[in-house]
């Protein structure tokens, strides 16, 4: 199944590329090939991958041994666990400047230690504060990388 | 004569204080961050790829490297004590390693790893040192559609090597040079795929990728074994960190093979640790009286691997130095590192600077005595880092990678695409895409449409060129045999078993 969508993907990623290639704008002054001749092939290439993705398909379902048998259920709540994770990433992200560093890592790491080292709430508390506010002045301050301020006034 | 002049010189430049320093800097973070599952090499140089602008290049890239060799030390220990790799080569450390730590034994592993690793990775850096200059004098010779062809071969090695699956590790390589095909292109300076985003301009950073790819992705990995209860326990270290004398007779013969066949395999493009320590437990399985044993706790299958894995990384660093193509994930990030301070890596490297080059592969030999006293006195010290608990270890590696990225640009665009390639590194290992393909396509994608416009216009135009020269057939015909390779090998296994069957 996985394979059939990656087939689809490819095919779509191909003509996506094909079409976007085709809308650079070509001046071929000392330089025959121009900006679009790489990308065509790696266009061509891809194609290619999705031939050989295919025949892989074609001989893995001559060899493969059909089970008959009840299918296992489905696991797929550590997807939505994941996703939760990637969503509160994103939205650690979307306040990060405005925030700024220190404060807006304390919070995503009170989020995340929350909820993956459940029960430890003054280890996860400290951690989380310690570790933005530490890193914060180590960085900016000792190191002299940049790091949004955020609402801080320092 | 100049050579050797080079190479001592190189040891005064290693031995400056503040280049010892960073080369012990560089060992100590690779240590911590081979032991660390959910951050390896690649991952680890890129991070800190920001904080070294402004250092001396070579004391930088001494420092990289140390992190490069120290991961392999320190991958080993989580392997004994958790079963669980730190670092993808300690994989095979992890069977009989893991076995000799349920005996009780876990100190001898953890000594025969350090002495295997020190041993191998000095044979390692003598072999980098004696092949360097001949090859990169051939290299001399290369013109732009050798390196076309060169880095076509290193693509396919690691395509067709990779994973599981020739065309999914092709498919990778194909992603990573299309991504570095966006951005201003420098000879027509038209804009390519950049969406109307202006940062798109300067093209997709290759940090972001390897950060999003290799430690947002492994924490989203982590996460998900927390949820599922599958995360490994750790075995608290028992026995003498030495070896007895039997142990010291059954390990040294695996050592040495190991040490040699590590550097073998870590020269050719593709292949890397984990196949270079693969190799080196069948090798030492077939050569052993007691097969039997291996995979119960057997001590030549922790020195052999080991020793393999330590000694792929001088191997790795010899196409990396001598022809500016690295064969993997972790020297391909090496090889950005070295362009972003201005340094080309190549034949003309060892001319232009020697200092450069000598200083880093001489630091190898500090370095490696350095891994030696910190992997075994010290790992005591170290395996503290294993009993930090994975939901706050993999929340703060977010946050380690947050400050890496942020620092190069102060770019939130560069922040969404660590996440944007996070979720793609996880799906892609959901569906058995490797990365390590995409990376060094990325890496290389620049210099090798560089190279192949370069060929064509020489040539007027005509692909012959690609051809003409024996070194280019040779590297033509090696890309023509990595990728068919997946298809021909199951093919001849059959044949080979139907003739066996029909004796």
């Amino acid at each position: 199944m996985a394979d059939r969508i990656i087939f689809t993907g490819i095919l779509i990623l191909a003509a996506v590329y094909f079409y976007a290639t085709a809308q650079i704008p070509s001046i071929e002054i000392g330089d025959p090939l121009g900006p679009k001749a790489f990308p065509r092939l790696l266009g061509i290439g891809l194609l290619v991958t999705g031939g050989i993705l295919l025949l892989e398909m074609l001989r893995a379902g001559k060899t493969e041994v059909r089970d008959e048998g009840a299918k296992a259920p489905v696991e797929w709540r550590h997807y939505l666990v994941v996703g939760a994770a990637a969503i509160w990433t994103g939205v650690y992200f979307a306040v990060f400047e405005w925030l700024g560093y220190a404060i807006a890592t304390t919070f995503y790491l009170l989020g995340l230690t929350s909820y993956f080292h459940k029960g430890r709430l003054k280890t996860n508390v400290l951690t989380s504060v310690l570790f933005s506010f530490i890193s914060y002045f180590m960085f900016t301050k000792l190191l002299g990388v940049t790091l949004a301020r955020g609402i801080l006034p320092f | 004569m100049e050579t050797l002049t080079h190479i001592l010189n190189g040891f005064s430049v290693c031995l400056q204080p503040i280049n010892l320093w960073y080369t012990f800097v560089g060992v100590f973070l690779g240590t911590i961050i081979g032991i660390l599952p959910g951050i390896g090499p690649s991952a680890g140089i890129a991070l800190l790829i920001p904080v070294t602008f402004g250092m001396d290049p070579t004391s930088a890239l001494i420092m990289m490297a140390g992190i490069y060799y120290g991961t392999k030390y320190g991958g080993s220990t989580t392997a004994i004590l958790i079963r669980t790799p730190g670092e993808a080569a300690s994989v095979m450390t992890s069977i009989d390693g893991y076995e000799m730590a349920k005996k009780g034994r876990a100190g001898a592993a953890l000594a025969v790893s350090a002495i295997g690793s020190f041993i191998a990775g000095t044979i390692g850096v003598v072999a980098l040192t004696l092949f360097a200059i001949p090859l990169a004098s051939m290299a001399l010779k290369f013109g732009p559609a050798e390196y076309f062809t060169l880095m076509l071969f290193a693509m396919t090695a690691v395509a067709s090597l990779s994973g599981k699956s020739a065309a999914k590790g092709m498919l990778s390589t194909i992603l990573g040079l299309m991504i570095a095909t966006i951005g201003i292109d420098l000879q027509s300076g038209q804009s390519r795929y950049t969406a109307g985003v202006p940062e798109f301009q300067d093209g997709v950073g290759f940090i972001v990728v390897v950060v999003g790819l290799f430690a947002v992705a492994e924490v989203f990995r982590g996460m998900e074994e927390i949820y599922k209860g599958t995360a490994a326990k750790v075995i608290r270290i028992s026995g003498k960190l030495w070896l007895t004398r039997d142990e010291w007779k059954r390990s040294i013969g695996p050592i040495w093979r190991g040490g040699i066949i590590g550097f073998v395999i870590g020269v050719l493009p593709g292949a890397g640790g984990t196949i270079a320590s693969i190799l080196s437990y069948t090798t030492e399985k077939r050569l052993s009286k007691h097969p039997e044993t291996f995979g119960k706790g057997a001590i030549e299958g922790v020195a052999g691997p080991e020793a393999a894995n330590n000694s792929d990384t001088a191997g790795a660093l010899v196409p990396l130095l001598t022809l500016g193509v690295p064969g993997g994930g972790a020297t391909a990030v090496m090889l950005g590192a070295f362009i972003m301070y201005g340094i080309q890596p190549g034949p003309l490297l060892f001319q232009n600077r020697p200092d450069v080059v000598w200083g880093l592969v001489d630091s190898m030999y500090i370095g490696n005595i350095m891994l030696l006293i910190l992997n075994l006195p010290l790992v005591g010290l170290f395996v503290r880092l294993l009993y930090i608990p994975s939901g706050i270890l993999y929340p703060l590696i977010v946050a380690i990678s947050v400050i890496g990225t942020y620092a190069i640009n102060g770019s939130m665009l560069d922040l969404y695409l660590i996440l944007f390639f996070g979720v793609v590194g996880y799906i892609f290992d959901k569906i058995d895409i490797p990365v390590a393909p995409l990376v060094l396509s990325l890496v290389l994608g620049g210099i090798m449409e560089q190279s192949f416009r370069q060929a064509m216009t020489i040539s007027g135009g005509d692909p012959v060129v690609f051809v003409s020269s024996g070194i280019t057939v040779t590297l033509v015909a090696l890309s023509v045999i990595s990728i068919s390779m997946p298809f021909i090998l199951p093919r001849l296994k059959a044949l080979k078993r139907a003739s066996d069957d029909a004796d």
